[in-house]
């Protein structure tokens, strides 16, 4: 497959601070994309969350930009449910 | 002391549970009940999971009595099971963690059966039945893991018994399994299915699908639907029952121990104790608090792991459809 046959989406979602969008990143990171096809790339930048998606079929993607989505609705959800007092470092990463 | 908190949703019940050493402090549970002749799919499962999480979660906090400061370890289920639910409970495990700051534990579903069917019968190394409508195993201890003597070899005993349950359109609630037990009580006559033990393993899809082409004649034929949920049950549960025996015998075991979904079926219960009668074991089983999937035998598996010295990467925090029993090393069993 050739680079230029590749399909691009990136997403930047802000947060409410700066620790939310990093506890939202490692939240994320750890789940492998199902399909190997899409390549999925999270990172963190102050308030914002970025995700990179990449795949060569718009199909695959929308389905793993629509399961990111469903799972940071889910992890703000929790926020607002149970994120009253929010830790300000997790120590037992290991 | 540890007090762990428990995430279970591998399949269609979603539960919550803490338990302080070994003490149940809270077990809440919602089942995803699908309408007679429909069986659960991942995404549907998953956004029932989704909608009643947080409910569920704030539910067992309350329930317990305990603050979240006090909690030690938050568990969640790392598989085996469907990936879709599996994954939406791990998302709300690992955000509370981080909010809370408490170590997170992956938990082998199967491990978690075993463990909570010791806590609560107190059997000591028994040979275990594991049955429900994802897993068949004979497992039986022995140097650091639980050891896998037999197990189906395609479809589960409980995946028989549910889609036997749709072919005749019986109730999904509260479950497939209790409506053909219920039914089968008022079977009469015996209607003689295949019966497929291999050695130590058994097999379900060749007795699904004799069911499926004859039905229509079996009831043209005089069996009742009752009679047919009967013969079924004593077919499926006669093969466990021999599975288990013989594993029983090989490893000179005292102690039967029924776990899984299937295991709060009392018909299986009292076949298998009339057989360890004979051999002289003591049968242990659990009810339906306990047996069928519940967030609590997450919590104590996970608390038996912490409690030896196991800590989990951060990385390694992911979800796995395929996960054996014999992969995970009981750090928490000295014998």
């Amino acid at each position: 497959m050739t680079e230029e046959s590749l399909l691009t989406i990136n997403i930047e979602i802000p947060f409410p601070s700066n620790r939310t969008a990093e506890l939202a990143y490692h939240v994320l990171r750890v789940d492998a994309e199902p399909k190997k096809t899409i390549q999925k790339e999270v990172t963190h930048k102050e308030h914002l969350l970025i995700v990179k998606f990449q795949g060569s079929s718009s199909k695959q993607l929308r389905v793993a930009v629509n399961s990111v989505f469903e799972n940071i609705i889910l992890i703000n959800e929790t926020l607002d449910a149970f994120g009253d007092s929010i830790s300000e470092t997790y120590t037992h990463f290991t | 002391m540890v007090i762990a908190i428990g995430f279970e949703g591998s399949a269609n019940k979603l539960g919550i549970g803490i338990v302080k050493d070994g003490e149940v402090l809270s077990n809440c549970r919602r089942t995803y009940i699908t309408p007679p002749g429909e069986g659960f799919l991942p995404k549907e499962t998953a956004i029932h999971h989704r909608q009643n999480v947080l409910q569920v979660l704030r539910e067992a906090i309350d329930k317990s009595g305990v603050k979240v400061s006090d909690i030690d370890v938050v568990c969640y289920t790392k598989g085996p099971g469907m990936g879709a639910p599996l994954a939406t409970v791990a998302i709300v495990a690992r955000t509370v963690a981080q909010i809370w700051n408490k170590p997170l534990l992956g938990v082998n579903h199967c491990i978690g059966h075993i463990e909570m069917g010791r806590l609560i019968t107190g059997a000591k190394n028994p040979i275990v039945l594991y049955v429900s409508g994802g897993n068949t195993q004979v497992i039986a201890y022995s140097k650091k893991r639980y050891r896998i003597f037999g197990e189906t070899i395609d479809i589960a005993v409980g995946n028989c018994l549910d889609r036997f349950a749709r072919i005749i359109k019986l109730s999904n609630d509260p479950s497939p399994g209790y409506n053909i037990e219920q039914l089968a009580k008022k079977g009469e006559k015996y209607a003689l299915l295949p019966y497929c033990v291999k050695g130590m393993d058994v097999s379900f899809s060749g007795i699904l699908t004799y069911m499926e082409e004859r039905i229509e004649s079996l009831l043209k034929d005089g069996y009742t639907e009752a009679d047919l949920c009967y013969s079924l049950q004593e077919t499926v549960f006669a093969m466990l029952v021999e599975t288990t025996e013989r594993a029983l015998a090989h490893c000179e075991a005292t102690e039967v121990l029924i776990v899984g979904g299937v295991g709060c079926n009392e018909r299986l219960q009292a076949m298998m104790h009339q057989m360890c009668v004979e051999r002289d074991a003591k049968l242990f089983a659990t009810d339906e608090r306990f047996c069928i999937d519940n967030g609590v035998m997450i919590a104590h598996a996970g608390a038996e792991m912490f409690n030896s010295g196991t800590r989990m990467k951060w990385e390694d925090c992911f979800i796995t459809q395929r996960y054996r029993t014999d992969e995970v090393e009981t750090t928490w069993r000295e014998d």
